[in-house]
């Protein structure tokens, strides 16, 4: 019953971000049955008797002094991890096939990770949103109302101008001083070498980088009948396309950036999640969070 | 340019249907909106591109075709002003009938010919500089005088020359010769028509007188609108040969149009000389009949006449003339069997009646022909002759080929299925009308007869006339004059040279048929004795313009070849009509002018006829204006403004355009099937 909710479409029958966070995020717990082994924050977990070949560094020196026995102390991350999204509001994310848009899809995606870091984790949570300049900047933070406030950020954030990652991460790396995790949620219709050069900088601080790639099932696959005019909604510029391009070179052309995309971000030490709007909402974070669990999404290693 | 049915021009809405088809529908294909054109390519199929070319053809093709239907329904015309005044054709047309002879009255001076004359010198005189002009005599015949020319002292000497004549003009006869004209001449023409308006010269169908479109009618009555009284003498009937001059009558028709009564002296003249004078009385506006009693005239061909006393504006008519020839009785051949005593009694008896005894009959038997001389006798009848010798048979045929004429009766005689003598074939069969089964009546009647024959003028009294025997022959290319009513010939006439073989297929004798003792038998001996002895070409008077044979046609088929003997034609005014040429191969002559002519035929024979002119001329009632108005298409709000459209249509020349935007829109929908039959195709290839 409550996986209907969390289609994207019946989402977006529901006018409040807030609920819709919580819908996502509650049903997402209640689905993991309250395990306790996920969250951003490193924190103590369990002893473990020494095996040989264990790492030293790990053995608890002081229980060793109290009971001459070697036991490892296992942590299962640091508390008040920051949590900054990076919100893409250019006009591309207003393309849709269906019921809900890029922009929508992104926005329920961003509100359900702070509704998870303030309201679960208690971790500081903030929210730039750009295109090609920095349009709102809501500083993480864990006081009281800030689920709220970005919240708000969220609704405000309406698609316009173009996108231009360069200049708003510079701004960015301004804002940022201290270690966390850092979401970029775009379309990413640019260069992968370019969006990697001008993100690959908010790592060097040593936080978590991790890309969600938002797209439409039908950027993916496009389905085109006949000859047809298509028009760039950030630039407006006309284009006539033939069917027989779309079915064989664009998506080779698509395909090679998804994986250029994958690549080049591994490679710098970013995480990526390719998005696509008519996955519910609960399992790509169910994957997301499994997927950073065992480690294989971040360079962080995970608990 | 302009259109003669403009509201068909609403149909060019219908170029809204092509164009929403093409167009709007084309339109309807909205832009699709996408996220990035990063991934994309401008891409155009070779095969579109081309398709859009022909799409875009077709259109225009398609908007043409209904363009070019509504035009063509609309009539389009284009109005130039190619026609100048100059370029109008200039017709003057003089009336020189005989009724133009009548004085001009209202005060004018000379005839109405001369006031026409010089209405129509006016009419060239006003003519435009440089514009072509042509002078027509409208007398018997409508005349071209000259040919369209500038030349002004051609077109006067023209008028000047036109003079009196004798003919009888009909508005009809102008009318056909204007279309026919209009049918080369295509420039506009103004007829400018000067003559007395007889009411008598309108044809029978008004429609015969109606003007082709590019003709402009400008009438010019000459003479008084009202009508002129006139007494004439309409007609004579007198014997054209005489025998006795105590015995003959001569009786004349004295009509009078539009007159009071009143009573005329009508004098009878012999070669110039007044023989006799009668009153009569003549009631108003009718006719009056006087007759003459005996007609004394030397020997030979004496020209008479029947005058009344002038007391009119048109003396001209006074007098109708009219030609005897004082002779001895001519003797006829008359052919039989020594057995037969019944046929010369029936012909002499019924020739000696009739023909006021201008003929003798002398009846002959056969072997009594050995010294006989055909040319002696005005014609030979065989009469049932089973037998005639070859000498008189081959003198016979060269008479005939002379210009003499055998009556040929085939009876009963057996020896005519072997050969008919003269005629040249012979009988392939006897019908015994009287051996009939009990149904048929024992007889049979005259079933059709050719009434122009001049042996069968009288046609109807031969109805009940019953034939009880007639020899079938083959006719051939001979004219059958009369057949029984099943279809037997029963009178054929044959052409031999110049003169003519008539025969008749059954008996003279009251045996074969009853005609002998029928009344009928008297007229048809009188009318045929006539023609084959030549009188009826020369008895009685003609019509000015009537024609009169002057020897036998050449025929084809049947290989007779004309006479090379020429004629002799020597007029009223005493001259010879005809050159040395035309008097050597002319069949026909046409008698133009009112008066006496003497002829020799080319048998020899000689001939006096007296032509007179036609007795409609002498009605001098002009036809109402508005007849006259309705002939120039003038309505009744004044014939100014009919002048006005015509000198605008003289001068405005249109031409429709009609035919070619149809040519136009043929091509254009032959190109439209073509393209749209290969441009469905194409779409079928690709479904």
């Amino acid at each position: 019953m409550l996986q209907r909710f969390l289609d994207p479409a019946v989402l977006h029958g529901i006018s409040s971000l807030d609920l819709v966070a919580k819908t996502v995020v509650d049903g997402f717990v209640a689905g993991l049955h309250r395990s306790p082994d996920f969250g951003f924050s490193l924190e103590f977990a369990e002893y473990r008797a020494y095996a040989p070949g264990d790492d030293l560094r790990h053995v608890d020196w002081n229980l060793f002094a109290r009971t001459e026995r070697c036991y490892l102390k296992r942590y299962r991350g640091e508390t008040n991890t920051q949590l900054t999204l990076l919100l893409d509001a250019s006009n591309s994310m207003k393309f849709t096939s269906h019921a809900v848009n890029k922009m929508d899809y992104a926005r329920y995606m961003a509100a359900s990770l702070c509704y998870l870091a303030l309201h679960n984790q208690h971790d500081p949570a903030g929210l730039i949103v750009f295109d090609d300049e920095v349009r709102n900047y809501i500083r993480p933070s864990t006081r009281q109302g800030q689920l709220y406030r970005l919240l708000a950020g969220l609704e405000q954030a309406e698609p316009a101008a173009r996108t231009d990652f360069g200049k708003p991460m510079q701004h960015f790396q301004q804002f940022l001083n201290r270690r966390g995790i850092v979401i970029v949620i775009s379309d990413f219709y640019e260069q992968p070498e370019t969006i990697v050069k001008a993100i690959e900088p908010l790592r060097f601080h040593g936080s978590e980088v991790v890309l969600f790639h938002v797209l439409d099932p039908k950027e993916i696959y496009p389905e085109m009948k006949g000859p047809a005019i298509l028009v760039d909604l950030e630039t407006d510029r006309k284009l006539e396309v033939i069917p027989d391009y779309v079915k064989t070179e664009y998506r080779a052309k698509m395909d090679n950036h998804l994986e250029q995309m994958r690549d080049r971000t591994q490679a710098a030490g970013m995480g990526y999640h390719l998005l696509t709007t008519d996955k519910p909402l609960d399992r790509t974070l169910t994957e997301y969070l499994t997927l950073r669990r065992s480690g294989r999404t971040s360079g962080l290693g995970g608990a | 340019m302009g259109f003669l049915a403009p509201w068909f021009l609403a149909g060019l809405l219908a170029v809204g249907l092509p164009v929403y088809v093409h167009l709007l529908r084309k339109q309807t294909t909205v832009p699709r909106l996408v996220s990035s054109l990063m991934f994309f390519e401008q891409g155009t199929q070779s095969s579109v591109r081309h398709r859009r070319l022909r799409y875009l053809l077709l259109f225009a093709l398609r908007a043409a075709l209904v363009l070019l239907l509504a035009l063509a329904f609309a009539r389009p015309f284009f109005r130039h002003k190619s026609v100048l005044a100059s370029d109008k054709l200039l017709l003057v047309a003089v009336d020189d009938s005989f009724s133009m002879n009548a004085a001009a009255g209202g005060g004018a001076a000379g005839t109405k010919l001369d006031e026409a004359k010089r209405g129509a010198l006016s009419a060239l005189s006003a003519k435009a500089p440089g514009q072509k002009a042509q002078v027509i005599a409208l007398g018997g015949q409508m005349r071209l005088l000259t040919q369209p020319t500038e030349d002004s002292s051609q077109l006067r000497a023209a008028v000047q020359a036109i003079g009196p004549g004798d003919g009888h003009d009909n508005f009809g006869e102008l009318g056909r010769g204007m279309r026919a004209m209009a049918e080369t001449v295509h420039t506009p023409m103004e007829l400018d028509l000067f003559s007395d308006m007889q009411e008598s010269n309108m044809p029978g169908n008004f429609a015969d007188m109606v003007m082709p479109g590019n003709v402009t009618l400008l009438l010019h009555r000459v003479g008084a609108s009202a009508a002129t009284p006139n007494w004439t003498v309409e007609s004579v009937e007198a014997p054209g040969q005489l025998v006795d001059t105590k015995k003959v009558r001569v009786l004349a028709v004295i009509a009078g149009h539009e007159t009071p009564a009143a009573t005329r002296t009508a004098s009878l003249v012999v070669n110039g000389n007044t023989i006799a004078t009668k009153k009569v009385d003549i009631p108003a506006n009718g006719r009056a009949t006087v007759a003459f009693e005996g007609l004394d005239v030397p020997y030979g061909e004496s020209r008479c006449a029947v005058r009344i006393d002038a007391a009119d504006g048109f003396p001209n008519d006074d007098a109708s003339n009219f030609a005897v020839k004082r002779a001895d009785p001519e003797r006829v051949l008359f052919v039989h069997q020594a057995s037969d005593t019944r046929s010369p009694l029936y012909f002499g008896a019924a020739l000696a009646a009739a023909a006021q005894a201008s003929f003798v009959l002398q009846p002959i038997t056969p072997e009594q022909t050995s010294d006989i001389d055909p040319t002696k006798y005005a014609f030979v009848v065989l009469s049932d002759v089973s037998s005639v010798p070859s000498i008189l048979e081959n003198t016979l045929i060269r008479n005939v080929q002379d210009g003499g004429s055998v009556l040929v009766a085939t009876g009963m005689a057996d020896s005519h299925r072997e050969h008919i003598a003269v005629y040249g074939g012979n009988v392939a069969d006897g019908h015994f009308y009287a051996r009939g089964s009990a149904e048929d009546a024992g007889f049979t009647t005259v079933g059709e007869a050719d009434a122009a024959h001049p042996s069968m003028r009288d046609a109807n009294s031969w109805e009940g006339i019953k034939f009880f025997y007639a020899a079938a022959v083959d006719p051939g290319n001979a004219r059958v004059v009369a057949r029984l009513a099943d279809g037997t010939p029963l009178l054929v006439d044959k052409q031999l040279g110049e003169g003519h073989v008539l025969l008749f297929a059954s008996g003279f004798d009251n045996l074969t048929n009853d005609l002998p003792v029928n009344p009928a038998f008297v007229a048809f001996v009188d009318q045929t004795a006539k023609y084959l002895s030549g009188q009826e070409r020369a008895s009685g008077a003609r019509v000015v313009d009537s024609f009169v044979q002057l020897r036998n046609p050449v025929n084809r088929e049947s290989g007779a070849v004309a006479s090379k003997a020429t004629v002799d034609i020597v007029g009223p005014d005493g001259k010879r009509p005809l050159t040395l040429k035309e008097a050597a191969v002319a069949e026909s002559f046409q008698l133009a002018r009112a008066g006496f002519y003497q002829i020799q035929f080319a048998n020899g024979r000689d001939a006096l006829i007296a032509v007179n002119p036609d007795p409609r001329e002498s009605d001098l009632a002009t036809i109402p204006d508005d007849v006259l108005k309705l002939w120039t298409g003038a309505t009744e709000t004044g014939s100014a403004e009919t002048a006005t459209e015509s000198a605008a249509q003289g001068e405005n020349n249109v031409s429709n355009l009609w035919w070619w935007v149809m040519l136009l829109l043929l091509g254009v929908a032959l190109a439209e099937s073509g393209l749209a039959s290969r441009y469905l195709g194409t779409q079928r290839e690709e479904l």
